[in-house]
């Protein structure tokens, strides 16, 4: 076993735990882990009953972001610059504000809803069509991102079981079906597009999906290399986000 | 001309660095973890000059500061840190150290150097706080939240880090979990090191 930082000098850092501001008043050092079994029971679970099924489309589609992700993802970055890849990322999540808008309603979060409104209405008009986030500049008008699915979260509707899409990734039973209540107010795909022209529609998600790979991919080596079963860290980085949003 | 006395010398450098010690101890522990944070990715992104190993180094001293490993990595094994034995106690505490700094540098040292902004700090106990940020890199904004504890004679350390809502303890913890039900500890840091050696032949 090779191991790149100096052993000892790791072990001297753990040893000394430097400090600098120490306090006398402040928790016994076991009374953290007292505390983590307490924790432990609340940490948000879901069923996964398909697992071994879940773990074949995992794989596959490992092998496809592998093959055909990655390579793509490193050659579209280095021809597109970075601030018009930001720009257009940031033109995608303007124009998903009907999805963000009926999760906040759903919720009875009508003042999150008219912030969502006077961001899409400042982004759209002052920042060019979404291409810049003017509106990050108006503390007022920050929140946090609302759908269906999280919708019937607060609701008390449970994920019902953990689900791997194919080439999507992550989801559940609820939030697979909330994407449709999402689709349906989103401006882009059917039934009530804005857009009538599906080939059009097409070529909106494809580039969508094609501005985010770059991102998606670095993320998601990041997380591989650091996992040790990449399938429970993902399931549970997706069980907890998606609690969190709820709670939220 | 009267020279000074050494003891006045040894007096007077003392008190510079007390007076140091006193301003950094009043430093909130936001203001502490954000000029180890903004310390961390002027290393990071320092230039090619240093390598990478020397960085790393680096990275860990810094944030060794602020950050207790130790507490981290046992919590992250929760009840199964009675299943290891001292030595891979020791051992495993080492291991997923070196296997986090090795994921964290390789993560912010590539791109651009982000752009971190802190946001708040929340109150979640009389001793335990979170401080919320948002760092803008690889065109993308990311939710970085740290949760730190005021521990008796380390003062206020960070004791889980939540990306995008995501607990690293517990997600390690829940991996950690499963590996148990069908596996060994020496399996487990064989797996760590296997982590390792792919970021140490690159």
């Amino acid at each position: 076993m090779r191991v790149q930082l100096s052993t000892v000098s790791l072990a001297c850092f753990l040893a000394v735990g430097t400090n600098l501001a120490a306090q006398d008043d402040g928790l016994d050092f076991d009374a953290l882990f007292e505390d983590d079994f307490e924790a432990e029971e609340e940490l948000p679970s879901i069923n996964d009953p398909f697992e071994k099924l879940n773990r074949i489309v995992f794989n596959f589609n490992d092998s496809f972001y592998e093959h055909i992700g990655r390579p793509f993802a490193k050659g579209y970055s280095k021809v597109m610059p970075d601030p018009v890849e930001k720009g257009l990322t940031n033109v995608f999540d303007n124009a998903k504000f009907p999805s963000r808008f009926a999760g906040n309603v759903l919720q009875g979060r009508l003042g999150d809803a008219g912030k969502e409104t006077g961001q899409f209405l400042v982004n759209t008009t002052i920042g060019l069509g979404g291409f810049f986030r003017v509106a990050d500049e108006f503390e007022s008008l920050n929140t946090t991102d609302e759908d269906v699915g999280q919708a019937l979260g607060t609701w008390g509707v449970g994920h019902g079981f953990y689900i791997v899409l194919p080439l999507i990734g992550p989801s559940s039973f609820r939030d697979f079906a909330a994407d449709f209540a999402d689709d349906a107010v989103d401006p882009i795909p059917t039934p009530n597009s804005e857009i009538s022209d599906s080939s059009t529609r097409g070529m909106i998600r494809a580039i969508d999906m094609t501005n985010r790979t770059p991102f998606l991919m670095d993320l998601y080596d990041s997380m591989k290399r650091s996992a040790i079963d990449p399938y429970v860290s993902v399931r549970d980085a997706y069980t907890q986000r998606r609690a969190r949003q709820v709670a939220d | 001309m009267r020279l000074t006395k050494p003891s006045t010398i040894v007096a007077i450098f003392l008190a510079i660095l007390t007076a140091g010690y006193s301003a950094i101890a009043k430093l909130s522990p936001q203001e502490q973890l954000q000029a180890s944070i903004s310390e961390v990715i002027e290393i990071l992104h320092s230039g090619s000059d240093i390598p990478t190993d020397e960085k790393r180094a680096l990275v860990l001293e810094q944030l060794q500061t602020r950050f207790s490993f130790d507490i981290i990595i046992r919590r992250t094994l929760g009840r199964n840190w009675n299943r290891l034995d001292e030595s891979q106690q020791d051992r495993i505490t080492i291991l997923i150290t070196d296997l986090l700094i090795k994921t964290y540098t390789a993560e912010l040292a590539s791109g651009e150097k982000p752009q971190v902004n802190f946001l708040k700090t929340e109150d979640l106990d009389s001793n335990k706080i979170e401080i919320h940020t948002s760092v803008t890199y690889k065109n993308a904004l990311v939710s970085v939240n740290y949760r730190l504890a005021n521990i008796k004679s380390r003062g206020w350390q960070v004791y889980d880090v939540l990306v995008e809502g995501t607990s690293i303890v517990s997600n390690y913890r829940g991996q950690i979990d499963e590996h148990f039900q069908t596996k060994s500890a020496e399996e487990l840091l064989d797996v760590i090191a296997s982590k390792i050696e792919n970021y140490d032949s690159e």
